[in-house]
């Protein structure tokens, strides 16, 4: 049986190798699976024409020819290479943190995803930049359609570590900076920090006319709480402590984390931001899977 | 109003705060935990808080009241739901200790009057349809009405007699326990002494016991022992003190009014108290202490006999230590020289002491002999081994005894070793089942072989006296020539088998045969068990009278005689409410649980 590093678990395809390795594994066994591409663009011009072969889909096919000389050919599109994607990354401290061994924390789960969205845009030919921030922005990396692009947006993300707190804001603003025209930001997150500051400024993104797509990376051990039977909780960001007993908020928790994943849920719906909740659990596959569908209704 | 079988399980209750320090100790110094998410935690804090105290509130309480609950069963409590005279016919027998004990002042009142006053007021929880007996001090339960039993309890005097408590009450439950009426109850009115206390067969029937009043410490006269038996005319009365008074008391000798000697005593202690009677014959004497919270136990009476010292002679076959002992009491003025009593190993005329030939091949002559002079009684086998002498020698009693020949025909037996006579009188010999040796007695080499000697020379032999000591009300044995009980009250006839029920009134009375001559007399005290006032503990008490035993307040009586004094045992009650308890406990801890889901 063929194993598809996609649809593995995340440590254990991070066991293979490094990110680029895992973000190329990842992405082979996603397209691997797609019979278009996933993230095409706004607009596509004809290319030319090639013989219909089965698997091809139906809407592809050239009618008029059809008609003309009774032969099948299916009609080939160029996608337009001037989408331009700023994946926007949060390495604060926050994200630096996991519940339990045998997971990925939070920022290494990111900076995989981010390695395989950018490998999938540089391969549609779009240019695909990078903003990493805590709290302030960290790095920048304009975007690029260059193949070797990608080596250079690895490298940096490589090169992050997580520290410090989170201020998405001054991020989100710098990337109006960076994408002159319509485009694509993409913000990883675990989306600790403000709502409503946040919110306000993905939604100025959108009136910008750029398409947003929100990764809420959270670990499955910040679903549920745990823990002695009574402990000091400390914000490993602010240093704010206070004591509790899961045993006694454990359910009144859970409904809390699950009402402000979907008031995030329909918040971003609400202004038109294509949000995904995704557990450190996830296979990257399924992460991808889920977005370039809603990529495609969208688009 | 709610009691409890087992009050002392009421101090589990204090573990009723374990919750509450458990809940205090895990408050001090939690472990820290990084955990990033927690502004949902403290947004959660936030809306909850108020819901979560209540609910620890509402934990910490059903955890206390478990423990509560548990603790409450564990003392049994009892709901008394109504009480009074609407009860179902009951068969009581009421106990009440009139004996010698409560005589005893308590608090400037007689130790009766306090007895009488419970046991009125438990007679008037009573009815007409109750079955309803009395017993006093005498054990003879008496079937009453209540009319009846009022009265008897009106006329009770302290009699001084001693109460054998287990004893009445085994009898008590005997007779109720015939009585076909359910709700069957003892109810002991008593001074609860320890030595009333006896055991016997289980008591089926609940004993109900009021607590009454605490007896004070007394003081009594233990024993008295006239030295030697007969007086001549002078003579000692040894006095054993008996008591848990420190204190100190005068003990006097007296005869008719006269004090003969007197001398200070503490409990315990023994004093020797001399006299000299004026003239031969019988004398009441008595001996007294000073008055305490009991009089009737401050005076022991006794009865002396004053007479000439017999004139002995031993031969040569009593053996040395006789011959010794015989020169010892002629130099002390005990006996005198002569031919009046006759020691020795073979039968002849006139008054005789016989001890068993040294050959034994003589003892067929010596038989034969005695068969001669009319003697009923002879020797028999040689019997080695070793016995104690029992009977009433004074200081040779409990002597061992390791060689003797049995003694076989009819005759007036004074001593037995392993219930056959060992010395024993026919006519005017005096047979003696072992030589004065120490291979046969150990008698001849102890302290207590010249009094011996002297009780059988003066007493046994020469003045036949018979003095029985006893406590009134006792079955007494006369001896056969006794026709007649000589009192202050006049004389009595004494019944064809000679056995006699002492009269209730300490003193001394004399025998008479038909002659009008005194053979004996009849010393008759209180028995000292009931001078002893220690107290019986709740334990004894069920130990003695069964597990049934209930020791109560006089309040709590009235509502325990009846059976169908409504009462609910709420052990059930509160078990219950222990369980519905931990299950809410169980069910608002673990509320939520359940609910975790994954968005």
């Amino acid at each position: 049986m063929i194993q598809r590093p996609d649809l593995l678990d995340p440590y254990e395809v991070s066991q293979l190798g490094g990110i680029e390795l895992v973000a190329r594994a990842v992405v082979e066994g996603f397209l691997a699976g797609l019979h278009r591409s996933p993230f095409r663009g706004f607009s596509v011009e004809f290319a030319e024409h090639r013989p219909y072969q089965p698997g091809d889909e139906l809407r592809y096919l050239d009618w008029k020819m059809l008609a003309r000389s009774d032969r099948l050919f299916v009609k080939q599109y160029e996608e337009e290479t001037n989408l331009r994607a700023m994946l926007v990354l949060d390495v604060s401290a926050s994200m630096d943190w996991v519940g339990e061994s045998g997971r990925l924390s939070k920022l290494e789960y990111a900076k995989r995803l981010v390695a395989a969205l950018s490998l999938i845009m540089l391969r549609q030919r779009d240019a695909t930049g990078l903003i990493a921030y805590d709290e302030a922005v960290r790095e920048v990396v304009r975007a690029r359609a260059r193949s070797r692009h990608w080596w250079t947006l690895l490298s940096k993300v490589n090169a992050l570590t997580a520290g410090g707190g989170t201020a998405a804001e001054p991020a989100l603003r710098k990337v109006t900076d960076l994408l002159r025209r319509r485009g694509l930001a993409i913000l990883v997150s675990d989306l600790l920090f403000d709502r409503h500051l946040v919110l306000r400024t993905l939604q100025y993104l959108r009136h910008r006319g750029h398409q947003v797509m929100v990764f809420h990376i959270m670990d499955p051990g910040e679903l549920d709480l745990q823990g002695p039977a009574e402990a000091r909780f400390q914000d490993p960001e602010t240093g704010v402590s206070m004591v509790a007993r899961p045993r006694e908020l454990r359910a009144a928790y859970g409904s809390t984390v699950r009402r402000t994943i979907e008031t995030w849920r329909s918040a971003c719906r609400r202004r038109g931001i294509d949000y995904h909740h995704v557990l450190t659990t996830t296979p990257f596959g399924y992460v991808l899977r889920r977005a370039a569908a809603r990529r495609s209704r969208l688009g | 109003m709610i009691s409890f079988l087992h009050p002392l399980a009421l101090i589990a209750l204090a573990a009723g705060a374990i919750p509450a320090l458990l809940h205090l100790r895990s408050r001090r110094l939690p472990p820290v935990v990084v955990f990033p998410a927690i502004r949902y935690l403290t947004a959660t804090e936030r809306e909850h808080s108020r819901r979560i105290k209540l609910r620890n509130l509402l934990l910490l309480m059903l955890r206390t009241l478990v423990i509560v609950f548990l603790v409450l069963a564990a003392a049994r409590p009892i709901l008394r739901l109504a009480s009074g005279r609407s009860h179902p016919p009951s068969a009581i027998v009421f106990v009440v200790d009139n004996s010698l004990s409560s005589g005893t002042v308590v608090r400037g009142r007689l130790m009766l009057q306090l007895i009488r006053d419970a046991a009125r007021e438990a007679l008037s929880q009573t009815n007409s349809g109750d079955h309803i007996w009395v017993a006093l001090a005498d054990g003879i339960p008496q079937r009453v009405t209540r009319l009846e039993a009022a009265a008897i309890l009106d006329s009770l005097v302290p009699l001084p007699i001693r109460l054998d408590l287990g004893r009445v009450v085994r009898i008590a439950a005997r007779t109720v326990g015939d009585d076909p009426l359910d709700g069957k109850r003892i109810v002991v009115f008593s001074d609860l002494q320890r030595s009333a206390l006896t055991r016997g067969e289980v008591i089926d029937v609940p004993v109900l016991i009021p607590r009454i009043a605490e007896l004070p410490v007394n003081r009594w006269i233990d024993s008295t022992f006239s030295d030697p038996p007969l007086w001549s005319p002078d003579g000692t009365v040894a006095t054993a003190v008996g008591g848990t008074d420190g204190r100190t008391t005068t003990v006097r000798l007296s005869v008719a009014g006269q004090v003969l000697d007197r001398a200070v005593a503490g409990s315990g202690d023994q004093v020797v108290l001399a006299g000299q009677l004026d003239g031969l014959g019988w004398a009441v004497a008595s001996v007294e202490l000073d008055p305490d919270e009991l009089r009737a136990d401050d005076v022991r009476f006794i009865a002396l006999f004053s007479a000439h010292p017999a004139a002995a002679t031993a031969l040569s076959g009593a053996g040395e230590f006789v011959s010794e002992a015989l020169q010892v009491l002629q130099d002390g003025g005990r006996a005198t020289s002569g031919t009046e009593v006759v020691i020795g190993d073979r039968p002849m005329q006139g008054m005789a002491v016989l001890f068993p030939p040294a050959d034994p091949a003589l003892l067929g002559a010596i038989n034969r002999a005695l068969a001669d002079l009319g003697v009923q009684i002879q020797y028999g086998e040689l019997l080695d081994g070793e016995w104690r002498v029992a009977g009433d020698l004074g200081t040779a009693t409990g002597s061992t005894v390791f060689r003797r020949h049995r003694i076989v025909g009819s005759g007036t037996v004074f001593a037995e070793v392993a219930n056959e006579p060992w010395l024993a009188r026919d006519g005017e010999v005096v047979l003696v089942g072992s030589r004065m040796e120490p291979a046969w007695t150990e008698l001849p080499v102890s302290a207590g072989f010249v009094p011996f000697l002297d009780q059988l020379i003066n007493q046994v032999a020469a003045r036949q006296t018979w003095i029985v000591a006893a406590a009134p009300g006792d079955v007494v044995t006369a001896p056969p020539s006794a026709s007649e009980l000589l009192g202050s009250n006049g004389a009595s006839p004494i019944p064809g088998d000679h056995r006699l029920v002492a009269p209730f009134v300490p003193g001394v009375y004399f025998l008479r045969d038909a002659a009008g001559d005194t053979v004996g007399a009849l010393e008759l005290n209180p028995d000292v068990r009931e001078s002893d006032l220690e107290p019986a503990d709740d334990r004894t008490l069920r130990t003695h009278l069964g597990q049934g035993t209930r020791i109560t307040s006089r309040q709590d009586l009235s509502r325990l005689m009846f059976v169908d004094d409504k009462r609910a045992d709420l052990t059930w009650l509160f078990l219950w409410a222990a369980l519905l308890t931990a299950v809410a406990e169980f069910a608002i801890a673990n509320s939520g649980r359940s609910a975790r889901r994954r968005p």
